[in-house]
């Protein structure tokens, strides 16, 4: 005479080296991160780092070519930049400003203000005419005589 | 055989705790209560594997949802039963609980059924022949002598229900043994 549960595991006794291999297998592969608490700190890295695999995905990745090409524009122009920066860093550095450069570069300046001034003001021929309305009275009167 | 341990030995904390070695005792304790359940519900054995499996890797990643350790046994067996339903859900094969049922109360004592070598085979097929509601509650009576109550939690069914679908299911089965032969 057997219980049910003897019935029950005998006739599944065979799948028991499968079962060893699933546990071991399971066991082996097993993060035992998983099961503690997450620290803040992980919990915004790994929010972080999802996030910006996320974006990478999504955002560049289907469009690599361009934003490869966007970026080789931009590092050519931050060189020529920091080329020019660099040349005129050492312009400035060779040569003072003599007394007479100065004063020519404040003739200069004196005249485009001027002219920037002339040009700022309105002509008076321009002036649109501010029409006045007349009452019709007068104007009729004006008919009559 | 894989005898029911006592609550108090396994080492539910030490699981928790991440340790490896625990988790493999938890594992080889209900591997094969674990896959008996799952293969006389689902009646296959490579789903039966893949079953016990996930239920494995669910329990390990969601512990920390565990409140009491000594309910640990419930618990896993309660993944199991879930991971049966999904599976039945995604083959639509059929609902769970499509079968009417009735929440009469029953008295079934601790009773224990003794089965003779001969009527083995018999026993399987009956087993195989009640409803999948019936046998999933025989089955968590049978293989690891879980309460009502806790039957109750695994399916997520009143206890009513419980009762009466685990009254008829002994009642079949007690029609069986007792016819002669």
């Amino acid at each position: 005479m057997k219980t049910p549960r003897d019935i029950l595991f005998t006739r599944h006794r065979a799948a028991m080296p499968k079962l060893d291999a699933i546990r071991r297998e399971v066991v082996t592969n097993f993060n035992h991160q998983d099961t503690k608490a997450p620290s803040w700190t992980m919990i915004l890295v790994s929010w972080c780092l999802g996030g910006s695999i996320q974006l990478w995905r999504e955002l560049v990745w289907p469009c690599r070519r361009i934003w490869s090409g966007l970026a080789v524009v931009w590092i050519l122009l931050l060189v020529i930049n920091v080329a020019q920066r660099d040349r005129a860093s050492v312009n400035l550095a060779k040569a003072s400003p003599p007394a007479v450069s100065l004063m020519t570069f404040r003739d200069q300046q004196k005249l485009l203000n001027e002219l920037f001034a002339d040009r700022s003001l309105p002509a008076e021929a321009e002036r649109p005419r501010i029409y006045l309305p007349k009452p019709r009275t007068e104007k009729s009167e004006e008919r009559c005589v | 055989m894989p005898e029911v341990a006592d609550i108090e030995q396994l080492p539910v904390s030490q699981a928790r705790a991440g340790e490896p070695a625990a988790w493999d005792t938890l594992f080889r304790r209900y591997q094969l209560p674990l896959y008996v359940y799952v293969f006389e519900l689902v009646r296959d054995e490579q789903a039966g594997l893949d079953l016990v499996q996930e239920t494995f890797i669910a329990a390990a990643r969601h512990l920390g949802s565990l409140r009491e350790d000594a309910k640990f046994s419930s618990w896993l067996f309660g993944i199991a039963h879930q991971k049966c339903i999904q599976r039945w859900r995604q083959r639509k094969e059929f609902l769970f609980d499509e079968i009417p049922e009735t929440t009469d109360e029953f008295d079934d004592g601790p009773d224990e059924l003794l089965i003779r070598q001969e009527q083995e085979a018999e026993f399987m097929n009956l087993l195989n022949l009640l409803p999948p509601p019936q046998r999933s509650v025989l089955l968590l009576h049978f293989v690891e002598d879980f309460a009502l109550e806790e039957i109750a939690r695994i399916t997520e069914k009143p206890l009513g229900t419980v009762k009466s679908r685990l009254h008829y299911a002994k009642r079949a089965l007690r029609k069986l043994l007792e016819e002669p032969k």
